[in-house]
């Protein structure tokens, strides 16, 4: 009798866990199925200045016309957070991301693989209007925002700091580091919230054009400007099965890059409306064009920025592993297309 | 006669203490098997009990710069909790107090915060964001608020059910209206009291996590974030884990408070 009572709660514990293991078998057949044969092609993007080959590519339709014979869809993201899941999730093909969520992705065991660079700089560091903030030695204690935590400009961010002899405060040191979404850094520094922010085009030129101060540009803020802002990830496993889809891709990815080089004017008007479309905000011409020429847009991508960008992480401690660079980054495919 | 009824508490608790344990290794064993067993899903999305073991320790004594943060961060929240906690319980135990005595109070208030009840904390969060700063006094103000709804409805409602006799028997003995509130009505409704503050405390750990999730003070909301940026689950996974095991703890403490009360009163036969 005792021993009929005692096993009465294992056996309900096993038939409570059956659900969660065949839900788990569906799960798994469901991801191995999207990796062959795609009858779409799903492309994540941020409405940033620095995923502006994306902009282009949507605006102008590039991607319609030279990815044949499948359905595209592109979807924006807010950080690389998101997208970063996302890929995970198996739901997006190829992204435009920063360095920083590409390679903990990497080092985190996801499949992906780097085939194009999207854009350098483009990020800068802003006083809010009427704080005393001259140089980078200044912010200590200040209250500083960062896009999202761990992220690319988080992580310049730091390696600014431990230039100046300044850490933040939660490694002992004075300097107050918050992540704030860089379109609610307007409302925090209105409110006194923050002192400064870094953060990527056209955001800083935006904050720039109402009166707070550009501390530094983006040639200030690392390598002299020459670090990449934006690379094109894509699902390794997506790419062995859909090697023309891919190629495609890049040479949407080329003929936006090539627009914005050949002729400004034009690029300046897609990026515009496709920001205008994405996120309801009228960008000022003159604001672009400033936040365009602190950004360079390019498809190529210097391996060394790259694992720089891997240490940088490491030291900042958001980063423990790191990838193997050299299978990480595959430039073959958009070399071939005449890319850089 | 003696023997067996000291005997049984201790042997029906070491017994639930073995249960506990085997739980807890069937839970640990199915979830090695589906992850590093069995491999069903790749590590990036659902990594196994070594990897989230790994963030444990790297947060309990690793030395890196984002490292040996565990404490302090379950530190940080816990200070923000209790904080919160006392004043939002000090509050609501004031209101209840009123609500239960002044009938207008009662139908109004009362009846609002049974509707506020039922909006989820983080919907509070941005609103508190917006008022009071990207800043400690945003979650303070959710956690407060939390815990002072459950422990003023709780404070009305058990005042209003202590029988109208021992008013009256208290009364006739002479006492006033202050000795009547503290000496006949809170002591008879504090078994239901304490129930509130258990709910409170469950709320108010809630509130705290959802809200330092969005506003990212140092605590655990935040390593919960940290993990979602650098892409990793684990570092979620072991925040998850080290959340539910704090506020169970102090589930368990206020339940066995509860319970103490409870047998006090006679409403509970000791087990």
């Amino acid at each position: 009798m005792t021993r009929l009572t005692n096993r009465a709660p294992a056996i309900r514990l096993l038939t409570m866990l059956a659900p969660t293991l065949l839900a788990s078998g569906a799960l798994t057949a469901l991801s191995s199925v999207s990796a062959q044969g795609a009858t779409s092609v799903r492309i994540g993007f941020f409405p940033n200045l620095t995923h502006a080959p994306a902009l282009i590519a949507v605006e102008k339709g590039y991607y319609t016309a030279q990815i044949k014979g499948v359905k595209v869809e592109t979807k924006d993201f807010v950080s690389g957070t998101t997208l970063s899941e996302a890929f995970a999730a198996g739901a997006i093909d190829i992204g435009l991301i920063g360095p920083g969520p590409a390679i903990n992705a990497a080092a985190k065991g996801m499949p992906i693989q780097i085939i194009a660079g999207a854009s350098e700089a483009g990020a800068v560091v802003i006083a809010r209007k009427g704080v005393s903030i001259a140089t980078y030695k200044d912010l200590a204690g200040k209250k500083v925002g960062v896009p999202s935590l761990g992220n690319t400009q988080d992580i310049s961010l730091r390696a600014i700091l431990s230039a100046s002899g300044l850490k933040s405060q939660a490694d002992g040191g004075t300097v107050t580091i918050s992540p704030v979404a860089p379109a609610d850094v307007a409302a925090a520094f209105l409110s006194k919230q923050l002192d400064a922010v870094i953060v990527p085009e056209p955001w800083g030129a935006i904050l720039e054009a109402q009166g707070n101060k550009v501390v530094g540009d983006e040639k200030t803020v690392w390598r002299g400007g020459k670090y990449p802002s934006a690379v094109v990830i894509v699902n390794t496993k997506f790419a062995q099965a859909n090697p023309e889809i891919v190629k495609g891709f890049l040479r949407a990815h080329l003929q936006a890059i090539n627009l914005i080089s050949k002729s400004p004017l034009a690029a300046q008007t897609s990026i515009s409306s496709e920001l205008y479309k994405l996120t309801n905000q009228k960008v000022d011409p003159r604001v672009l064009q400033l936040a365009l020429k602190r950004t360079r847009i390019t498809s190529s991508v210097d391996p060394e920025a790259m694992k720089e960008y891997g240490a940088l992480s490491v030291a900042a401690g958001y980063t423990r592993e790191l990838p193997d660079f050299t299978t990480l980054i595959d430039l073959s495919v958009i070399k071939g297309l005449g890319g850089k | 006669m003696t023997t067996a009824t000291s005997l049984t508490p201790r042997r029906t608790w070491s017994r639930t203490l073995l249960w506990q344990f085997l739980g807890l290794l069937l839970i640990v064993g199915v979830w090695w098997l589906v992850t590093d067993g069995l491999k069903i899903w790749p590590k990036y999305v659902f990594p196994g009990p070594k990897a989230v073991w790994t963030e444990f320790s790297y947060g309990l004594w690793g030395s890196g710069p984002q490292d040996g943060k565990l404490l302090s961060s379950v530190g940080n929240s816990l200070r923000r909790v209790a904080l919160g906690y006392l004043f939002g319980v000090g509050i609501g135990g004031l209101v209840g107090l009123f609500m239960s005595l002044w009938r207008p109070l009662r139908d109004t208030v009362g009846s609002y915060l049974q509707g506020l009840q039922s909006v989820p904390s983080i919907a509070f969060v941005p609103f508190a964001i917006l008022f009071l700063g990207l800043n400690e006094k945003a979650v303070m103000f959710v956690v407060v608020l939390e815990a002072f709804i459950p422990v003023a409805l709780a404070v009305s409602g058990a005042v209003l059910n202590v029988p109208p006799a021992w008013r009256t028997a208290g009364r006739t003995l002479g006492a006033s209206n202050a000795a009547l509130v503290m000496r006949v009505l809170l002591p008879a409704a504090l078994p239901n009291i304490v129930t509130g503050l258990r709910t409170a405390w469950s709320f108010a750990w809630r509130a705290l996590i959802g809200a330092e999730l969005l506003t990212s003070n140092p605590g655990l909301g935040r390593l919960l974030e940290v993990g979602r940026n650098t892409s990793n689950v684990a570092l979620v996974i072991a925040t998850i884990i080290i959340v539910g095991v704090v506020g169970g703890l102090f589930d368990l403490i206020i339940r066995a408070w509860e319970g103490h009360i409870r047998r006090d009163y006679g409403l509970e036969v000791a087990a």
